[in-house]
Formats: C-alpha cells, sequence, structure tokens
C-alpha cells in the first residue's frame, strides 16, 4: 500500500470539517433583500408535502373515456395554467400516458392557515372553459369557445422559419371566426382559460377558412405550450379525481421535528458505542460517519446552487438514520479485523493494512445488495421520468405512475448512504487510521482492539 | 474467546423461529391482514377543532351528509395536545372532493365555533389501490429475483449451492418474522411494508454472507478431518462480534426512529420502523443461529447417505 503520511489525518479531518459545514450551513451573499445562493446548506431542503402540508391528487378522465397522449398534455397543461394562477409554482406533475393518469402534487401555500384544499382540488379538475375574446380583457365579447376549436399544433412557417400556432376551426367556428376577424383587422383577440389570459394577437387580415395562425414572439417551447393549452380548452372530458390526499403543516413538522431528534440521538449513541468498542478506530469512524452524513444532505441539498435539490420526506429521514447505522458496518469489520491481525502478532501498521485490504470484498457485497434494494424502490415509487423509472419502465410500466413519493425519498438516501460510506467509511477511514497511527501517543495496538 | 456450541443446540433455534413463523401465519388469520386504503381503496379524513364535540353527532351528521355509514376513532395529535377525529369511511368507493365539501360545510353549520378543520385526507380510489397493490408485489418479486441471482452467483463460485438455497432460506425466514411484526401489531400493509420488506432483503443477506465466507475461509485453515459441527460453530463465533456490534449500530438508530415515532405519534414512520428492528433482530438470528446450523444438518445428512 502506499504511504500515507503524518498530516494527511489532519488534511482529511479538515476536509471532512469543512465540507460538513458547507453542507449544514451553506454559502449565500446577501445584498439588501437580494440573497444570492452559492451552496445550499440544510435551509435549502425540499421537504416532501407529508411533511410542510400540502396535496396529492390523482386525476383521470371519466372512466368509459380513452384519451389519447395528446389529450392527457393539453389536460395536464390546465393544471398547470391553474396551478400558477392559484399562485402555486412549487408544483410537481406526472402524466401516466398508459393508465390516463394524472399525479399532482403541490404544497401548502406558505403563510396560508384556512386554505381549502378540497376546493382547490375540486377547481383544478374542472372542465377548462377557452374563449376567444374581442380586446384584452375578460370582460370583452366572446368570439369562438373551446368547442369550436377541433385541433391546434405549433408550426414553423415555411417562409420565415419562425414557430407559430396553427388552429382548425370547425364550421361553426369559421362562421363566427371569419365575422369577427372581418370586423377587427388591427385590434387585437385574446385567448382565455376559465379567467387566466394565456394569449393576445392581433387580427391582421380577416381569417374566412377556419384555419388561423398565431404568430409573434414565440420559441418552439412557447408555440408548443400554447397549442396544447388552447388543445385543453377543447377537450370533451372533465377530470375526475381518483386519489387525493391532503396533509396540513403542523401534523408534518412536528413529526419532522421528532425525526431530526431521532437522528442526532442516534448519531450520538451510534458514535458513542464505536468508540467505546473499538477506541481509536470509532473516533476514525464517527469523523467518517459525520462525513457520511453530511454527504447525504449534499446530494439532498444539491451542493451547488445550480445543482436541483432532491425532496426529503419522513421516510427519507428514516434512511438518513438508517445509514448512520448501517455506514457504520465498514467500520466494524475492518476494526474487527485489524483486533484479530494485532491478536495474531502483527505490527499494528501490518494489522491496519491488512485490515483494509482483506475486508474490502465483505464490505462490497454488504453494500451492493443495498443498491439493488434501493434502485428498486426508486423504480417502483419514483416518478416515472426519472431515471430509475425509466431502466424499469418495463417491468413497472403496466401498473400506473405511483404517488407516493414518500418511499422514492427513502430510497435516494439508502443510495446515496451507501456511496458517501464507500467514500468515508472506507477511503478517509483508511488514510485517517494509517496517518494518525504514526503519531507516538496513538501507537499503542490497544487502542485498536489489541492487547495492552 | 469462549464457544457457544450452537449448532449442539440447534434444535432451541429451530423451535424459536418455527413458534414464531407460526405466530405470524396465525396472526394472518386472526386477526387478520389489514390493507391500508394505498392498496384497498377508501377514504380517511382527520378532523381538528376546538373544544369538546359530541362524538355522536359529529359522526351522524358526516353520515348524513354521505349518505354512507363511517366509522369514528380519536386520536392524540401530540404536537397540539388537541384531540382529532378520525372518520374510515365503511364503503371503499371513495368520496369525491364535491362531497368533502359538502359534508365540511354540514359539520361546520352543526357546530358552529368549533373551527373544525381537515387535518389530513387520504381519499384512494379501488382500482388505483389495486394497481399500486400489484406494482408492489412486483417490485418485491424482482427485488427477490435479483437478490437470488446474486446469491447464486455469488456461493455458487464460493460457497457451493446448499449454502445458496439456506442463504435463501433464512431470507425468507427473516421476512416472514418482519411480515408477522406487522400483522401481530395490527399494523395495514402499504407501501411502508413494502420498503421494510425490501430493505431487509438487502440487509439480512449480509450477516449470512460473512458466516458462509468464514467457513470457506476456515475450511483451508483447519485440518481436514474438523467436523462440520466444529468448522461451522468456530465459523459462527469468530463472525459473532462483527455480527453482534453491526446489528447493534443498526438497531440504536432504528431504535430512535421508533422511540421517538411512538412518543410524537408519527404513526407513518412507526408502522415502518418498528418491524423493520423486528427484521434485523430475525436476520441477525438467522445468519448466527439458522444458517449455520441447517448447512451442518444438510451436510451430515450428505454424509450419512454416502
Amino acid at each position: 500500500m502506499k504511504k500515507v503520511g503524518k498530516p494527511v489525518f489532519f488534511v482529511v479531518l479538515i476536509l471532512i470539517a469543512a465540507f460538513t459545514a458547507l453542507s449544514f450551513f451553506g454559502v449565500s451573499t446577501a445584498y439588501g433583500d437580494n440573497t444570492h445562493t452559492y451552496i445550499k446548506g440544510v435551509d435549502d431542503i425540499r421537504w416532501g408535502i407529508d411533511i410542510r402540508g400540502g396535496v396529492d391528487v390523482t386525476f383521470t378522465p371519466p372512466a368509459d373515456y380513452d384519451a389519447s397522449p395528446e389529450e392527457m398534455a393539453a389536460a395536464e397543461s390546465i393544471i398547470k395554467v391553474r396551478m400558477v394562477s392559484q399562485n402555486i409554482t412549487d408544483y410537481e406533475t406526472y402524466v401516466d400516458d398508459s393508465k390516463d393518469r394524472i399525479i399532482v402534487r403541490f404544497p401548502w401555500k406558505q403563510g396560508e392557515s384556512d386554505f381549502n384544499p378540497e376546493q382547490a382540488v375540486k377547481e383544478l379538475g374542472e372542465t377548462a372553459l377557452l374563449t376567444f375574446r374581442e380586446g384584452n380583457e375578460y370582460t370583452g365579447p366572446v368570439v369562438i369557445e373551446g368547442k369550436h376549436v377541433t385541433s391546434a399544433r405549433a408550426v414553423l412557417n415555411s417562409q420565415t422559419n419562425e414557430p407559430m400556432v396553427e388552429l382548425n376551426l370547425n364550421t361553426e367556428g369559421a362562421q363566427l371566426f371569419s365575422e369577427a376577424t372581418g370586423r377587427l383587422v388591427g385590434q387585437p383577440i385574446s385567448i382565455w382559460m376559465d379567467e387566466n389570459r394565456i394569449s393576445s394577437a392581433t387580427v391582421k387580415t380577416q381569417i374566412p377558412n377556419g384555419v388561423a395562425t398565431i404568430s409573434g414572439g414565440f420559441d418552439v417551447k412557447g408555440a408548443q405550450d400554447l397549442a396544447e393549452k388552447i388543445n385543453a380548452g377543447a377537450l370533451p372530458f372533465k377530470l375526475e379525481t381518483e386519489n387525493f390526499s391532503s396533509i396540513s403543516p403542523t401534523l408534518g413538522l412536528g413529526a419532522r421535528d421528532a425525526m431530526v431528534t431521532a437522528g442526532v440521538i442516534a448519531f450520538i449513541l451510534v458514535a458513542l458505542f464505536i468508540i467505546l468498542i473499538y477506541r481509536m478506530s470509532g473516533v476514525v469512524a464517527t469523523i467518517a460517519l459525520v462525513g457520511q452524513v453530511a454527504g447525504m444532505i449534499a446530494c439532498l441539498t444539491g451542493f451547488f446552487a445550480p445543482f436541483p435539490s432532491f425532496t426529503l420526506t419522513l421516510p427519507g429521514i428514516a434512511g438518513i438514520i438508517l445509514s448512520i447505522g448501517m455506514g457504520v458496518d465498514a467500520n466494524v469489520i475492518t476494526s474487527e479485523r485489524i483486533k484479530e491481525e494485532l491478536r495474531n502478532g502483527k505490527t499494528l501498521d501490518g494489522a491496519i493494512d491488512s485490515g483494509f485490504q482483506r475486508t474490502f470484498a465483505a464490505i462490497f457485497d454488504g453494500n451492493i445488495t443495498m443498491v439493488l434494494v434501493a434502485i428498486i424502490l426508486m423504480g417502483a415509487f419514483g416518478p416515472p421520468s426519472s431515471i430509475f423509472g425509466t431502466i424499469f419502465s418495463p417491468i413497472f410500466r403496466w401498473f400506473g405512475a405511483s404517488a407516493t413519493g414518500a418511499i422514492y425519498s427513502f430510497g435516494y438516501t439508502l443510495i446515496v448512504g451507501v456511496i458517501f460510506n464507500f467514500i468515508m467509511g472506507v477511503t478517509a477511514s483508511r488514510l485517517m487510521l494509517k496517518s494518525i497511527s504514526k503519531f507516538k501517543p496513538f501507537k499503542k495496538a490497544w487502542l485498536y482492539g489489541g492487547d495492552k | 474467546m469462549k464457544q457457544i456450541d450452537i449448532v449442539g443446540r440447534r434444535k432451541i433455534w429451530f423451535t424459536i423461529s418455527i413458534v414464531l413463523i407460526v405466530i405470524a401465519i396465525l396472526a394472518s388469520f386472526f386477526p387478520g391482514v389489514k390493507l391500508d386504503i394505498q392498496f384497498s381503496g377508501g377514504t380517511i379524513v382527520t378532523y381538528s377543532f376546538n373544544g369538546d364535540l359530541d362524538k355522536g353527532e359529529f359522526q351522524s351528521s358526516i353520515e348524513n351528509s354521505l349518505g354512507q355509514k363511517v366509522t369514528l376513532r380519536e386520536q392524540n395529535d401530540v404536537n397540539t395536545g388537541a384531540t382529532n377525529y378520525v372518520i374510515t369511511l365503511n364503503s371503499k368507493s371513495g368520496v369525491t372532493p364535491d362531497q368533502q365539501i359538502a359534508v365540511n360545510t354540514a359539520l361546520n353549520e352543526k357546530f358552529p365555533g368549533a373551527d373544525i378543520q381537515t387535518a389530513s385526507i387520504s381519499n384512494v380510489d379501488p382500482s388505483i389501490g389495486r394497481d399500486f397493490l400489484l406494482k408492489s408485489v412486483v417490485a418485491v418479486a424482482v427485488a427477490s429475483i435479483l437478490m437470488i441471482v446474486y446469491i447464486a452467483f455469488r456461493f455458487r463460485k464460493m460457497n457451493g449451492w446448499s449454502a445458496g438455497v439456506i442463504a435463501v432460506a433464512a431470507l425468507v425466514h427473516d421476512l416472514i418474522i418482519a411480515y408477522g411484526a406487522f400483522v401481530v401489531c395490527g399494523f395495514p400493509l402499504n407501501d411502508s411494508f413494502i420498503a421494510v420488506m425490501l430493505t431487509i432483503l438487502g440487509y439480512s443477506i449480509n450477516n449470512t454472507i460473512i458466516v458462509y465466507d468464514r467457513i470457506r475461509e476456515n475450511r483451508r485453515l483447519l485440518p481436514v478431518k474438523t467436523s462440520y459441527k466444529d468448522l461451522v460453530n468456530i465459523s459462527v463465533n469468530q463472525s459473532m462480534s462483527r455480527s453482534i456490534n453491526t446489528t447493534v449500530s443498526t438497531v440504536i438508530a432504528v431504535g430512535c426512529v421508533c422511540v421517538m415515532s411512538l412518543v410524537y405519534n408519527v404513526s407513518s414512520i412507526l408502522t415502518f420502523s418498528f418491524p423493520l428492528l423486528v427484521g434485523m433482530f430475525a436476520g441477525f438470528f438467522s445468519s448466527m443461529f439458522i444458517s449455520g446450523s441447517l448447512w451442518t444438518l444438510w451436510q451430515e445428512h450428505k454424509l450419512a447417505k454416502k
């Protein structure tokens, strides 16, 4: 094995301490009201709705209606528009085409005490009312409605290559639109979903044939969005709620605090236990464990500001605590081996070397099964678009997307725990133990489990 | 170090295991397996309110509004110290948000000033529940198959297939006992149950692998004529302190979660952490006392047949 110098212990220690401080507290600067976050700390963790309260709902078309993927996408866009109009921006939606389901999750609005989840869900699922109105106000006379639109799609202008939205109207719609556009040349017509204005355009010429285009200022995405929303207004069905759960924030926050306390107590007890049993190796294991927890926190917050954070739920916290308990296993296996080698008469240095070398396979084996299990958990209970959801989609797609973000978070903390266990419990521990054992006061075999 | 004659006392270990498995099986029929509404479909609503409300009137005004029977149970909210009423609908068909709004209106008319609020609602359509149950079963099946493939691969090369079969049996043993914790405690089976099953599947095999690796190593180190019984006894005893210490630290961690969720009434975590704790004990027990003993039995049987 490579030689490990004396200062390595302190280098590793300082690195772990710095990493821990960063991942817990983050780095941000504040100029007046503007806070700029460079590194995200625990305050930036996205709590799951089982903690901060919120609504989890599954919508579906009426039982006898078989919706096409386009219709489902249109229905999803109705929900998104309505979310934003209710000032809820922190929502998640998943569409499951094979089962015609739309899963929507959104948190309780901050500072809202008498939020009415039943009402919110009811409004989300209602048939969208799409109207084209004269002028830019909702009070303007209605030109045509959603039922007059047969389809809308994003197209590219064959001459300018500019993205635009093409509308196809039915006969009645074509007549109404022809009349109105003839009258309103040079004036605006606005498009509304419920009471939200989704677009507005100026009439250039009369449109007599029922094929209209809306152009100007779109990128491709913007044109697709608008087409989807217009299609949504033409949807012939109302969404029904198949699944519906809601939890108030007081219940969840109390549970979170209890779990965080459990985590702190568990950490202290586990640390005391391994220090008591393995002395110096236990101290090193505890430092490694701090690094492991910090690594898990960093993976939840996203650490560097541009990375997305990962929702943490109650089972997710339980997963972190479980990883604390299981993470020690690597140190236990090596410490036991070092103890044994010392008793067999090896020198301290030789015992530490062979302790780490001969146990690597066992530790690897122990962790690979947890990784397998965590991946399956994430594949089965995660959103279908997630990486593991995609891997397992041939197996799980027949059963529809699931609505349990809670267990998904558990799988994530487990897998992240294993990864950091390798970095900290194996690599960092070895470096620390090798270097600390070179210092005279720590050069005693009994500190590592040998005889006095 | 003192050696414990583990294989010699195998009758004790087998009896303990058989008794636990029988309890788990019996409890599946009495009191019986409860499926969470996540799987079966149904509605559970928790109401918070101020002051004292008559339970019977509360229940009947909900029943009148919905036109169907419900059951009411009291629950203490540890955070606020207040009492909540938990309503379970007897029908599995679920309610619409419209109906829920009607119930809330009816309740607040009946008990003005009590500030009745829905603290939580859980409403699952039976068809979505069935899908979710199937998906969960498939998740467990896929994990089991992967684990068996892993064990087969790992053991065929290193420990022989008899050890592999016993390792699988030990896993099944641990899963049954963790499942037993659910049914004996009356916890409904839900996504936490699946998470517990999978976690034990991943965790418990490792203790067993450590023991078999010791057996393999000692076979080379110990004299050729060492009996299977001695070989297993020595190996299990050597891995004992590692297994105990790993199990203790995991049990400390899960135990803290379990105790805190019990004290603070976090039922979603209690129903998850307690069976996990039981499963971890079962995993320790089976790897230390069952799998080695079973293997000895198998090998001796093979010798006798020759």
